[in-house]
């Protein structure tokens, strides 16, 4: 976390909020993110199309797929995993139009792979409504051998690549849905920074 | 800003109003690439005061030994127009600036709708080029007012084919901006170059629709309008110019011998953005750059299309 200045590479992440203008509403969500889909639920029901996909996830604190059911039956589609959403999810966004809202919650693993998908088919980052659900936690890539660390709740991670202590940045990737990690140490080797759990 | 020297090897008269210039480099060499939807800024020596009007590259991007551009006969203008029609002869020699594309096609979006009103065609005709050269999907829509104004309507057809479609408005053909932006894949995008009433309906359906904002492009270049003299102070240069009715304030400065920047000259970049230090009267913004909040603070002023309605003016120049 730096302060003073933005990285504008840091993705913004919101409450979801219908958008009132719009010919259909897509809800993509995994684990904690049905959280955020409940709280899209209590809002003023949209008068246009609402298709959901909600995915399960074991990282999640509580499994919201019965209560999503039970409010939007014949909206939502439940999922066991995230792999057979994002399939499921490449087969519907071929029938999608322009004035399609797009709206995604879940981790932040779980946002960029629903992301991906979507650029595939042209839709830009600008346009897909984000809300990070349960946990803060990043993946981090380590700038000297490339691995990719997942799942980083410290400000400072041992590389699972090369070990190296990195420096959680955050420049993101969204093609790599990773943050930028830069070993910490290595004018004095061994010589590190107190160590906190920031990303919880 | 560095310039280059034309000389224009042909002219054709398109139709009653709209005349076609092309411009080769003095020096015989090709003129500099540039990508379709770029436009020229045309240095216009008008009874010894320079004139600076933009015009949209409508020649080949592929084929940079001649550029070209057509200009609408606009009478009720400041003259630079009615210039280009009565004295530009074959072999007059102009001074034009870089090309500088404002209206550039996305290259995130999968399908291009251009949507063109009268000489707001002559974008297109270059992006055209490059849509085709590139395998895109796209659809042309082109209005005019009347079959006598349907300016490169058959070399539209030849290069785009059945992905162009026309619209006669005497024939009572007008475009229906929400069956058109109906029903398009994702990734489209859509650009508008026109009258301001068309491009501002095609904005409002688009959003009525819910396109994203990053998926409606327009290119409306602001001629300068004449309006009241005003003085303007440049707080830097520690100057005062008077700006007459006919000149716009950018000219103003930059007869004055003030070098101040600019790009597009129709209110469209945001270049030439300068700060208002104070004012007293009030700003009349013509520009489609700055936001309502921002012409509504009144802390800003573009001066190569806007103009005050005061006394002075006084600007960080």
């Amino acid at each position: 976390m730096e302060r003073q200045y933005w990285i504008r590479s840091k993705p913004i992440y919101t409450s979801l909020l219908w958008y009132e203008k719009a010919t259909a509403h897509f809800v993509i969500a995994e684990g904690d993110g049905g959280m955020a889909v409940l709280k899209l639920l209590q809002q003023k029901y949209p008068a246009q199309i609402v298709t959901g996909f909600f995915a399960k996830s074991s990282d999640s604190l509580k499994d919201y797929a019965e209560i999503i059911s039970s409010l939007a039956p014949d909206e939502f589609t439940v999922f066991s995993n995230a792999d057979e959403t994002l399939k499921a999810l490449k087969k519907s966004l071929a029938d999608c139009c322009m004035g399609t809202r797009f709206y995604v919650a879940g981790s932040e693993n779980f946002i960029w792979l629903v992301a991906k998908q979507l650029y595939t088919f042209g839709v830009q980052d600008d346009d897909i409504d984000k809300e990070l659900s349960g946990t803060l936690a990043r993946n981090v890539y380590c700038v000297h051998c490339k691995a990719i660390t997942k799942n980083v709740h410290h400000d400072i991670a041992s590389c699972e690549g090369c070990h190296r202590k990195l420096f959680v940045r955050d420049h993101f990737s969204r093609r790599l849905a990773a943050y930028m990690g830069i070993m910490v140490d290595a004018e004095q080797p061994g010589a590190l920074p107190t160590i906190n759990e920031v990303y919880p | 800003m560095s310039h280059l020297n034309v000389k224009v090897s042909d002219i054709e008269q398109i139709t009653e109003y709209v005349k076609h210039f092309t411009f080769v480099s003095e020096d015989g060499e090709n003129l500099p690439s540039f990508s379709g939807g770029s436009h020229i800024v045309l240095a216009l020596n008008i009874n010894g005061r320079i004139h600076r009007n933009p015009y949209s590259l409508m020649s080949s991007p592929l084929h940079t030994e001649s550029y070209g551009v057509s200009v609408r006969k606009e009478e009720m203008s400041r003259g630079g127009s009615v210039f280009m029609h009565e004295k530009i002869e074959v072999g007059s020699r102009l001074q034009i600036t870089y090309p500088v594309n404002l209206f550039s096609l996305s290259k995130l979006g999968h399908k291009s709708i251009l949507i063109a009103g009268g000489i707001g065609i002559t974008p297109f005709l270059s992006q055209i080029v490059d849509l085709n050269r590139t395998q895109s999907d796209y659809e042309l829509h082109y209005a005019y007012r009347s079959p006598e104004h349907a300016a490169f309507r058959e070399k539209i057809q030849d290069m785009s084919g059945d992905r162009s479609h026309f619209y006669v408005a005497s024939d009572g053909q007008i475009m229906d901006f929400h069956t058109l932006l109906s029903e398009q894949p994702l990734g489209t995008h859509v650009y508008a170059c026109g009258p301001e009433p068309m491009v501002n309906a095609m904005i409002a359906a688009a959003r009525e629709l819910g396109w994203p904002e990053k998926h409606i492009h327009n290119e409306q270049f602001t001629a300068p309008q004449i309006g009241d003299s005003f003085k303007v102070k440049l707080a830097i240069s520690n100057i005062e110019i008077k700006v007459p009715s006919e000149m716009s304030m950018l000219e103003a400065i930059e007869e004055a011998g003030i070098d101040a920047p600019y790009l597009c000259r129709g209110g469209a970049c945001g270049r030439c953005e300068l700060e208002v230090v104070s004012c007293d009267g009030s700003i009349i913004h013509h520009d489609n750059y700055l936001t309502d909040a921002e012409k509504t603070g009144g802390k800003k002023i573009m001066p190569c299309v806007s103009r005050a309605k005061c006394q002075n003016i006084l600007v960080n120049l």
